[in-house]
């Protein structure tokens, strides 16, 4: 149904005044926000309706909420007076969702590898299987050990979209993703490390990907969902 | 509806609501600039302005103070790593994160409709602040600068059943069902009662604004 032609004006204006009110069932809400990611006609109906009301909700009684909020908040990002959450990202990722069978995966990838390359003394691989909350690997990275690249393949149809870029970050134990850098789009990317993979990946359980402007994240830690993610599996 | 007097606003001692708003968000702007530099008094600051009435306005929807914290909590985080990229010229920060606190209650709610849930990316990225893109729409810049008090007149105009489902549906997220049961009313009726309440509340806020903008 496309909301934007101008017989559809009043359907459309009427649809997005009861999703600011809150009076849309729950399928209707959700189709609603989807066609307004795409179609701005739809956006700004929706936003000129919230502004609308949104000055009903001045009038309501301030109630102050439980001081463990702002402490719940400080320790999710590592705030000054709080100690970050060692697992502050991963918990709040759900990294471990799904992880069995993408261990199973980075299993069968590096079979198939051993197949592929035979293995030289000295090196040992290391498998990334990347996937978003259903399981289904999107990306699979791969290094050797003591070489300063990571190898990323797409398995699984996935683009950032116009404007918008892949980064690539390391998550750390205890400590805030480390960014590995934007990915170009390409089905197969090298990705230039700082140092040797074990080294680079020491202490890192896990990587992940997440959607940012294109050129990358401004601000040095994502901004942007994250749409992938994959433990470090380490055959040495 | 008469607009309010210009005379009467230069004469009070104290700030006319409108400027006391715009005040309030002109302070509210400096902070989301600072937050998004990665000022953390600034987001300290931010937080302690605006989290009573958001905590407010998520309770009444969710009815449940454990999961408002929860959203609360999620939407703060998302303000902290989203703040750079808050536009100022697109809607005041007030508007902003009301919009965004209440439609994340909404979600709330109405996924609690579902037999069973599965998480798309679709549903994922719902979960993200979206910010709006491209150009202010004339509207849009109308009512960025309406008053508060504009819509709460304007509701006052509205016939007493329009009035008690706009507010009940607004205020604690009824749904339409939801409204029939709890004002003792036919689904047609209380459907009816929304949609006309909302045609007149536009037309009050539209008449409002232009009468606003010709001064």
């Amino acid at each position: 149904m496309d909301l934007a032609r101008p017989d559809r004006r009043e359907r459309l204006d009427r649809l997005a005044a009861e999703y600011a009110l809150g009076t849309l069932p729950g399928l209707a809400r959700r189709r609603l926000d989807r066609l307004a990611r795409d179609d701005r006609t739809v956006a700004e109906a929706l936003r000129e309706w919230e502004a609308r009301l949104s000055g009903l909700a001045d009038g309501l009684r301030p109630v102050t909420p439980p001081p463990r909020l702002w402490t719940a908040i400080q320790r999710q990002l590592g705030l000054t007076g709080a100690k970050a959450e060692p697992s502050g990202w991963t918990s709040r990722l759900g990294l471990w969702r799904g992880f069995a069978i993408a261990s199973f995966l980075a299993a069968l990838v590096l079979g198939v590898l051993r197949l592929v390359e035979p293995p030289t003394s000295g090196q040992a691989p290391l498998v990334v299987v990347l996937a978003g909350p259903d399981a289904r690997p999107v990306m699979v990275a791969t290094a050797q050990r003591g070489q300063p690249f990571l190898t990323l393949k797409t398995v699984a149809p996935a683009t950032p979209g116009a404007g918008r870029a892949f980064q690539l970050w390391a998550l750390p134990q205890g400590g805030n993703p480390r960014s590995l850098g934007v990915l170009p789009a390409a089905e197969v990317v090298q990705v230039r490390l700082a140092a040797p993979a074990d080294q680079v990946l020491a202490q890192v359980p896990a990587l992940a990907v997440s959607l940012e402007p294109a050129g990358g994240s401004p601000t040095g830690l994502p901004t942007g969902p994250v749409l992938f993610t994959g433990r470090v599996e380490r055959m040495y | 509806m008469a607009s309010r007097p210009q005379a009467e606003d230069a004469l009070s001692a104290e700030p006319s609501p409108s400027a006391r708003g715009d005040a309030r968000n002109a302070a509210l702007v400096g902070l989301l600039a600072q937050v998004g530099l990665g000022n953390q008094k600034a987001f300290e600051a931010f937080y302690a302005r605006t989290s009573p009435h958001m905590y407010a306005v998520a309770v009444r929807i969710l009815r449940d103070a454990a999961t408002a914290e929860e959203i609360l909590q999620e939407i703060y985080v998302s303000v902290w790593h989203h703040a750079g990229s808050y536009d100022a010229t697109r809607s005041q920060p007030l508007t902003w994160l009301t919009s965004i606190v209440r439609n994340r209650c909404l979600d709330q709610l109405r996924r609690r409709e579902l037999d069973t849930v599965t998480l798309t990316p679709d549903d994922e990225d719902a979960a993200e602040i979206e910010l709006p893109s491209g150009a202010p729409s004339p509207a849009e810049l109308l009512l960025a600068g309406a008053e508060a008090q504009s819509v709460r007149d304007c509701v006052e105009t509205l016939e007493a059943g329009q009035k008690q489902a706009i507010a009940l549906a607004f205020f604690h997220g009824l749904s339409h069902g939801e409204l029939a049961t709890q004002m003792r009313e036919p689904l047609g009726t209380v459907k009816s009662w929304v949609r006309r309440g909302m045609e007149k509340l536009k037309r009050c806020l539209d008449q409002a604004g232009y009468a606003r903008s010709s001064r």
